[in-house]
C-alpha cells in the first residue's frame, strides 16, 4: 500500500502530450486531476521551498497534506493554482500542462478555501460574495440566483445571505467561503489550513462538511490539515518534510509509523494511542478507524474475561 | 469602535427611499449640496430643513442615527462657527458681543451659525445614502455615475472595485488597531494614561503593526480573489442590475422642484441674487 501512488504517477513524456492534445475527453473516475513531476520551488537556490515533488491525485480522492509548519505544505497548493510565480517541474491539472494561457481554465477547475476566514471574505454581504466568482465566471443572472440558493443552502447560510462578515462567527465564515467555492462548481477543492482557526465544533462540522462532499464523488479534495480527526477520515496522506515528500500513504498506515509522526509534529488520534499500546500488552485487536469502532472491539474482550 | 463608525452601514427598515435607484440618490444629494449652499436667509433654511426632515422621515430610520452621523464633526464644526465669527468685521451691522477692541457681529454670528447648520444637514442628511442603500447597490450606483469618466480613460469598474474592498477592510483594519492597542496596554503601555507627546509616539508605534497587518490582508485578499478566478480587465456579469423606475424620477423631481424654489427665493423672492 505504502508509496503506491508514487509507483505508478500514470507519467510518459508520451502520455503527457496525448493528454495535452486531447484535453476535450472528459476524464473518468481514477483519472489523475493533478499530476506534479519534479515540481521545485525557491527563493534562490540554496532556499528550496519545495524540493523535486512529483506526485499523482486521482479523481475523486480525498488527500490530506501533513508536515511541520513552514515545510511549503502552502506554497506547495498555492503552486498547484498558480498563486505563485511556476518554478521548476511541470504542473498538469486536469491535462492541462500549468501555463501562462491555461491559467483561467485552471482557476476554473480548481478552488481554494483559506485558513483566515476574515481575510477571504470579498464582498460586503455573504450574498454578493458567493457572487464574486460566479460574475467573473460570466454566468446569467438566473443560473446565478439559481446557484447561491441551492449552494446556501446546502451549507445551511440561507439565512445569512444579506449580513455583512462582521455579523458572522468564525465557522459561519468559513460555510460562506465553501459556499463561494463550492458555487463555481469546481472539480478539485483545496483546503489551506481551513479549520485551523475554528473551535472543536465547527471543526466537526467542517469535517462533515468535507465527508459529504467526498461521499458525493464530484469532487477531489486535498486538505491541508494538523487535524488528526480529519486526517484519518481521509483516503490518503502526503507527508512534507522540508520541502521535499516524505511518505506517501493511509492515515492508518501513517499513525503506526511514529518516525514520521515526530517528523511531521503529529499526535496520533487516541484510538490508534490506545491500540497501540495495547499491542504492547499484547492484546490482539484490529487498528480501528474512529473511537467508535475501538469501543466495539474493546467490549467483547471483556465478556470474554 | 465599530459600533460607533456608523460609515457604510445600512439600516434596512424597507422604506419607499430604500428602493430607490442609487443612482438616483446619488444625483439627488449633489443636488442638496447646491440647495443648502443656497440657503442664505433664514427663511430659506427652514424651508431645507423642513424639506430635510420629511425626507428623512420617509426613510423610516430613527432620527438619532442621522444625528449620531454628524457628531464626530462637531470640532470641525466648532471651528467654522469661531472662524466666522471672529472673521466678520460688519462696521454698519448690529454688535452682540465686545471684547476690548474686538467686536462680535450679528452678521458673523449669524454667519457661523448657517455654516454649522448647513455642515450638520450635509452630513446627516446624505447619510441616507449610505443607511438606505447596500454597499454593493452604492457601489453599482457610484459606477453607473462615473461612467461618462470612461471617455477621460478612467475606468468605473476598476474605482468601484477599489472603494468596496476599501469600505469592506476599514472595520476589520480598526478591528486589528483596537487588538494592537489592547495588547501594548497589557503589557503596562496604555495610551489613555500617557500625556499627549507619549500618545504621539505610541500611534507611531500602532502604525507598524497594522499597516503589516493590512498588507498581510491584502496579500490573502488577493489570493482569494485570483483563486475565483478574478483578472483585472476580464469581462464579467453583474449579478445586481440596476433598473431605472418611476419612482426614481419622482425622487430626483423632489429635488429640482426644491432647488428651483431655492434658486426663485434667493434670486427674485429677496431681490438680492447670490448675496446675504
Amino acid at each position: 500500500m505504502k508509496q503506491h501512488d508514487l509507483k505508478e504517477p500514470h507519467y510518459t513524456p508520451d502520455a503527457t502530450e496525448s493528454t495535452s492534445q486531447s484535453s476535450d475527453v472528459i476524464p473518468g473516475p481514477g483519472y489523475p486531476a493533478i499530476e506534479l513531476v519534479g515540481v521545485s520551488y525557491g527563493y534562490g537556490k540554496d532556499l528550496p521551498v519545495i524540493d523535486d515533488i512529483s506526485l499523482s491525485i486521482p479523481q475523486g480522492q480525498w488527500v490530506t497534506l501533513v508536515g511541520a509548519n513552514g515545510c511549503g505544505k502552502s506554497t506547495l497548493v498555492k503552486l498547484m493554482n498558480a498563486l505563485l510565480s511556476k518554478g521548476e517541474g511541470s504542473i498538469m491539472v486536469k491535462g492541462k500542462e500549468l501555463q501562462s494561457d491555461t491559467i483561467g481554465d485552471i482557476r476554473k477547475a480548481i478552488g481554494m478555501v483559506f485558513q483566515n476566514p476574515d481575510n477571504q471574505f470579498i464582498g460586503a454581504t455573504v450574498e454578493e460574495d458567493i457572487v464574486f466568482g460566479l460574475e467573473g465566471q460570466c454566468l446569467s443572472i438566473e443560473v446565478m440566483e439559481e446557484r447561491v440558493n441551492s449552494y446556501a443552502e446546502k451549507l445551511g447560510i440561507t439565512e445569512l445571505l444579506d449580513k455583512h462578515p462582521s455579523e458572522l462567527s468564525g465557522g459561519q465564515k468559513q460555510r460562506v467561503a465553501i459556499a463561494s467555492i463550492l458555487s463555481m462548481e469546481p472539480e478539485i477543492v483545496i483546503f489551506d489550513e481551513a479549520s485551523s482557526m475554528l473551535d472543536e465544533r465547527t471543526r466537526n462540522d467542517l469535517l462533515n462538511i468535507l465527508s459529504d462532499m467526498h461521499k458525493s464523488g464530484r469532487y477531489t479534495i486535498i486538505s491541508i490539515t494538523h487535524d488528526a480527526q480529519e486526517i484519518a477520515a481521509s483516503e490518503r496522506v502526503l507527508v512534507l518534510h522540508e520541502g521535499k515528500l516524505i511518505a506517501d500513504r493511509t492515515p492508518t498506515d501513517l499513525f503506526q509509523d511514529e518516525k514520521i509522526l515526530e517528523m511531521s509534529h503529529l499526535i496520533a488520534p487516541f484510538a490508534f494511542q490506545l491500540t497501540t499500546a495495547l499491542h504492547r500488552y499484547g492484546v490482539d485487536i484490529s487498528i480501528p478507524n474512529c473511537e467508535k469502532e475501538l469501543t466495539e472491539a474493546l467490549w467483547p474482550l471483556h465478556s470474554i474475561k | 469602535m465599530s459600533e460607533k463608525l456608523l460609515i457604510g452601514r445600512t439600516i434596512d427598515t424597507g422604506s419607499w427611499v430604500h428602493s430607490i435607484d442609487p443612482r438616483a440618490k446619488m444625483v439627488a444629494m449633489m443636488l442638496y449640496v447646491v440647495i443648502i449652499i443656497l440657503s442664505n436667509t433664514w427663511l430659506e433654511m427652514a424651508y431645507v430643513i423642513l424639506f430635510s426632515l420629511i425626507i428623512i422621515s420617509l426613510t423610516r430610520i430613527h432620527i438619532k442615527y442621522f444625528i449620531r452621523a454628524a457628531k464626530p464633526l462637531w470640532v470641525l464644526m466648532l471651528f467654522i462657527f469661531i472662524v466666522q465669527c471672529i472673521k466678520v468685521d460688519d462696521k454698519n451691522g448690529a454688535i452682540l458681543l465686545s471684547i476690548g477692541s474686538w467686536n462680535l457681529y450679528f452678521e458673523g454670528f449669524k454667519l457661523g451659525l448657517f455654516s454649522v447648520l448647513r455642515m450638520v444637514f450635509l452630513v446627516s442628511f446624505t447619510a441616507i445614502l449610505t443607511f438606505t442603500t447596500t454597499p454593493g447597490r452604492l457601489n453599482q450606483g457610484l459606477e453607473g455615475v462615473l461612467k461618462p469618466l470612461k471617455v477621460v480613460r478612467v475606468s468605473p469598474d476598476r474605482f468601484t472595485l477599489m472603494v468596496s474592498i476599501a469600505l469592506r477592510f476599514i472595520p476589520s483594519i480598526l478591528e486589528e488597531a483596537q487588538i494592537i492597542l489592547k495588547a501594548q496596554a497589557s503589557r503596562g503601555a496604555d495610551l489613555r494614561e500617557l500625556p499627549w507627546k507619549e500618545k504621539g509616539k505610541m500611534l507611531v508605534s500602532l502604525l507598524v503593526p497594522v499597516t503589516v497587518g493590512a498588507f498581510r490582508r491584502a496579500e490573502d485578499l488577493v489570493h482569494s480573489m485570483e483563486s475565483r478566478g478574478f483578472r483585472l480587465g476580464e469581462p464579467r456579469t453583474k449579478y445586481h442590475r440596476l433598473v431605472w423606475r418611476k419612482r426614481d424620477t419622482i425622487f430626483i423631481c423632489f429635488f429640482i422642484v426644491m432647488l428651483v424654489a431655492m434658486v426663485w427665493m434667493s434670486g427674485y423672492g429677496t431681490g438680492e441674487l447670490w448675496t446675504l
